[in-house]
């Protein structure tokens, strides 16, 4: 599909899919809510980790940050939610910023490890700071929020992640992400300016993470470094994008559906079984089809049809 | 303030002992162990149960929990691990990280979301005027020995020496005839043992809970970058830095802080000294 048709194919999603919560009831509507937020997160941890190649196990930090951002601005200053919303992602980029400019510094695993430590030491703070995040009580907020208005925000994310990864795709800044995947000194030698992509990759990568986050705590009426920090929720990130397809547009869409929908059944009967099989399936998808399922499948395909007419020309 | 200095190096040396094995992995295959924590959670629980069912002394069923992670370690190496050595750094990873979620995960299917202890030594010895508890000097010494014991392993025997040759280069040590296949399986084994060990010991003075692995491993990776990644007697100097240095911190400031004291101390590494504290510049 050309840019033009996916760019229309996602506008007419959006409408069918906005249309939603008229008919829905609670339950689905919470549901839908869940399968848009992953499906955001597994979007924005994609540009990072899969275009540029920088896998991140943190990527809860802004989620959580974002979160907290939120809930605080709407205690203690009243802020409108669409405010908060937005005040999630500028501090969640603003934050990544600089913190790009030092941790993307370091190699691979390196920069694994140190982002999965920063979501550790966030809740640290957010259980330390007493007098600001309440602690490990964590902040209420009144509940006064509209389950519609955040299948919306949710949809607006998800859809605006959606179509920016498409944008990138097809850019001169997405080929740029990939040559660091695939070789960052040759594509520094090429001209690429690598510390300032992946910088952008980043900041980028965590704006929609920070405005989910706001609009969770908003949803909740409630955030604690318990729930906002949770390290499934990057488990999630990652499962989702590689089983899809790390590095593709519709990949985390298609993983992020799926697993919601697996999640959603085996969560409330066997949560820890729920959270083996998704590390299962991370440890599986990198193993046998680290290009994510369409990739595998396609490439089965080709084999098959390859044997065939091996078989059928001799 | 002496006291405080004792119990931080006393947990330095468990600290040590179960990074040591993550780093002679990594050294000897290039392939960073995310689920090294597991190891360690699965032979606290080997101890746990040799204790509450059978009575075992933690000093007993030290070896079994040896033993038990070893045999995993060779299994994990047999189906999983072995197919990624050589691969991008990211596969393993992921792949080991995937491992991680999923044993933690089944640990709490099995073993229960509840702290567990092993008070089978309690009260405390007096020192040169200090009071050492004497679970943890015990569970010191045990770990000293074994460090000790794998030190001398490594630079007196031959499959030792094929060890050290292997992480030195790989492809020399084919061309000198080392099964390198076979001292890869060892290794991963061994380091999982070691794990293991620390473990047994870890929950003799600490309660543990399943998912002890994933809190631990950020704190193995610090003493492994801060003494240097792939060096087994960095890793004992950085252990004892973590643990005297996290002491301090938790004496100073309360308990929750220092648990970001290995964080920082991992970042500020990477970034000014990348080959570790006591590293040495390749």
């Amino acid at each position: 599909m050309s840019l033009k048709q996916q760019t229309i194919a996602i506008l007419v999603g959006v409408l069918a899919l906005a249309v939603l919560p008229l008919t829905a009831n609670t339950y689905w509507l919470r549901y839908s809510i869940l399968i848009l937020q992953y499906t955001g997160l597994a979007l924005s941890w994609n540009i990072i980790s899969g275009y540029a190649g920088y896998v991140s196990f943190g990527h809860v930090a802004f989620f959580g940050l974002g979160g907290y951002t939120g809930a605080l601005l709407m205690l203690k200053l009243q802020t409108p939610w669409p405010l908060a919303l937005l005040a999630g992602g500028v501090i969640c980029a603003a934050f990544a910023w600089p913190l790009g400019r030092i941790l993307l510094r370091l190699k691979g695993p390196y920069f694994a490890i140190s982002m999965m430590g920063l979501a550790q030491v966030l809740r640290v703070i957010a259980s330390a700071w007493q007098s600001f995040t309440g602690g490990g009580q964590g902040v209420s907020l009144p509940p006064e929020n509209n389950l519609h208005f955040v299948y919306w925000g949710m949809l607006l994310v998800a859809a605006g992640m959606l179509y920016l990864t498409l944008r990138i795709d097809r850019s001169r800044f997405g080929l740029q992400l990939i040559s660091i995947k695939e070789d960052e000194p040759a594509a520094e030698v090429m001209g690429v300016d690598t510390v300032s992509a992946k910088v952008r990759a980043f900041v980028i990568s965590a704006v929609a993470p920070g405005m989910i986050g706001a609009l969770y705590a908003w949803s909740l009426g409630y955030i604690d470094p318990a729930s906002a920090f949770r390290g499934h929720i990057t488990l999630n990130m990652i499962s989702m994008t590689i089983l899809g397809g790390a590095g593709t547009v519709w990949g985390p869409v298609l993983g992020g559906l799926t697993l919601s929908v697996i999640s959603e059944e085996l969560w409330a009967r066997f949560p820890e079984l729920y959270l083996s099989a998704f590390g299962g399936i991370v440890a599986l998808s990198a193993m046998f089809m680290p290009r994510g399922i369409i990739a595998f499948w396609r490439q089965r395909q080709a084999k098959i049809r390859q044997h065939k007419g091996v078989t059928a020309s001799a | 303030m002496t006291q405080v200095l004792v119990n931080g190096l006393l947990l330095g040396g468990l600290y040590a002992l179960a990074a040591a094995g993550l780093n002679l992995i990594f050294g000897v295959m290039r392939v960073i162990n995310m689920a090294h924590g597991e190891f360690l959670m699965l032979g606290a629980y080997v101890t746990f149960y040799s204790f509450s069912l059978l009575g075992l002394s933690p000093l007993v069923s030290l070896s079994l929990s040896m033993l038990i992670t070893f045999g995993l370690g060779w299994l994990l190496m047999r189906f999983v691990i072995r197919r990624v050595i050589g691969a991008p750094e990211l596969m393993s990873i992921l792949v080991t990280y995937g491992l991680a979620v999923l044993i933690a995960n089944l640990g709490l299917f099995f073993f229960e979301g509840v702290f567990r202890s092993v008070p089978a030594y309690s009260g405390s010895i007096p020192l040169m005027g200090l009071s050492v508890s004497k679970s943890r000097g015990i569970a010191f010494l045990a770990a000293i020995a074994i460090s000790t014991g794998t030190y001398l392993f490594l630079k007196h025997t031959t499959l030792g020496k094929a060890i050290r040759a292997t992480a030195q280069h790989a492809e020399v040590a084919v061309a000198c005839g080392i099964d390198v296949e076979r001292v890869r399986f060892f290794t991963f084994a061994l380091g999982a043992a070691l794990a293991g060990a620390a473990g047994s010991l870890l929950i003799t003075f600490l309660s543990v809970t399943p998912s002890i692995g994933g809190v631990f491993i950020l704190r193995a990776f610090a003493i492994c970058v801060v003494g240097g990644l792939g060096s087994f007697m960095g890793a004992l100097g950085g252990g004892l830095i973590l643990g005297v240095f996290e002491s301090l911190v938790a004496f100073g400031t309360n308990t929750q802080i220092a648990e970001a004291v290995a964080y920082f101390l991992l970042i500020m590494v990477l970034l000014v000294r990348p080959q570790g504290l006591l590293g040495v510049k390749e």
